[in-house]
């Protein structure tokens, strides 16, 4: 890995159109020579259900109980699941590189950034681990979900770290499985999934971010940031294309 | 005629595909949580597994996946030509 200086956008809080917008319009400015290899950390205001790029969102989003939630849907540019990002219950982060400052191999990438994370949660006591394909976990349960893809020299990879669960409304929102939802299958998702208040209880949200940011910022050149003018002005304009039909119920 | 399979793809993700046939493969949408970029290339797969004869066997349309996914330099993780192709069979009844 080369030295690249990273620059560092504190968290935000933003819809899931432009949270989307904001990465691919990074996205951009990387491949364009414009923007520096970026981190950034967010949150989704109102909370939000995110697709695989690849998945029919019939298949996985109970849109009548979305739109009668107030949450919105969005089609990630990144394959992979289903997920529902709580406000209160989730921080996510991109990571947005040249290709030529990162592994080559999908898995080494993939473990190079998720170790970041791990970095963060072992800041709280947190022993996790990296679960091959995309995912961390503790003690054998899920507690984050990663998704890369790489386009134009660029590397995107966007995930989630679940700070607490809200798995009534996760089973409501998504369809997780035919069957109806019962008791039996939210008790077998606690079986799977985790979270940082799980593991580690009394832990702050802002307890958590902090220590995300610190973990990401182990051994790289730092220089705090923002967005561009030029990357915001994008964002807005892909946040459309975001919140379209015509992409987010293309399949 | 209309079909659908769900495949686990073995240390790999799901594969869901819907299909639409008569003698030939009509139409086919491939779907699931795996990764594939550059992810415009999904589109071109379908595209060229659509006109397949519906009794092509699983070689014959990963082959026709593979070639897809050679020209247009595909990475695909957590699902494979083979796998798909697998699922593609599964659907045609």
């Amino acid at each position: 890995m080369t030295d690249a200086i990273w620059r560092m956008i504190a968290i935000e809080e933003h819809s899931a159109a432009m949270n989307m917008g904001i990465d691919e319009a990074i996205l951009e400015g990387v491949r364009d020579g414009v923007s520096t290899a970026t981190i950034r950390f967010y949150r989704w205001k109102p909370s939000a259900v995110s697709i695989g790029r690849f998945q029919g969102i019939l298949d996985e989003v109970n849109m009548e109980r979305c739109k009668a939630a107030g949450v919105d849907v969005v089609r990630r540019i990144t394959g992979g699941g289903a997920v529902y990002h709580d406000f209160e219950g989730e921080l996510t982060y991109s990571v947005i590189a040249p290709q030529s400052v990162m592994p080559k191999g999908i898995r080494e990438s993939y473990g190079l950034i998720c170790g970041w994370v791990i970095a963060g949660l072992g800041m709280l006591g947190i022993n996790a681990q990296f679960a091959p394909i995309n995912d961390i976990t503790v003690e054998g349960k899920k507690i984050s979900g990663n998704a890369q893809t790489r386009r134009d020299g660029v590397l995107l990879q966007h995930g989630t770290i679940l700070y607490s669960i809200d798995s009534s409304a996760m089973f409501s929102l998504l369809n997780v499985s035919k069957e109806k939802i019962s008791d039996k299958a939210i008790s077998s998702a606690h079986e799977r999934v985790t979270s940082v208040c799980a593991v580690a209880p009394g832990t702050s949200m802002k307890a958590l971010y902090e220590s995300m940011y610190k973990g990401f910022c182990e051994g790289k050149s730092i220089a705090p940031g923002t967005l561009s003018n030029t990357e915001a002005i994008r964002a807005a304009e892909l946040s459309k294309r975001y919140a379209s039909d015509s992409w987010n119920s293309y399949r | 005629m209309d079909g659908s399979a769900k495949l686990k793809v073995p240390g790999g993700k799901l594969v869901y595909v819907r299909i639409k046939y008569s003698d030939n493969i009509e139409d086919v949408k491939i779907l699931g949580d795996f990764f594939m970029h550059p992810e415009e290339a999904l589109a071109q797969i379908e595209l060229a597994i659509a006109g397949m004869p519906a009794r092509s066997d699983e070689d014959s349309i990963a082959a026709r996946i593979s070639d897809v996914a050679r020209k247009q330099g595909v990475e695909m993780i957590g699902v494979t030509a083979q796998s798909i192709a697998q699922a593609i069979r599964m659907a045609i009844k």
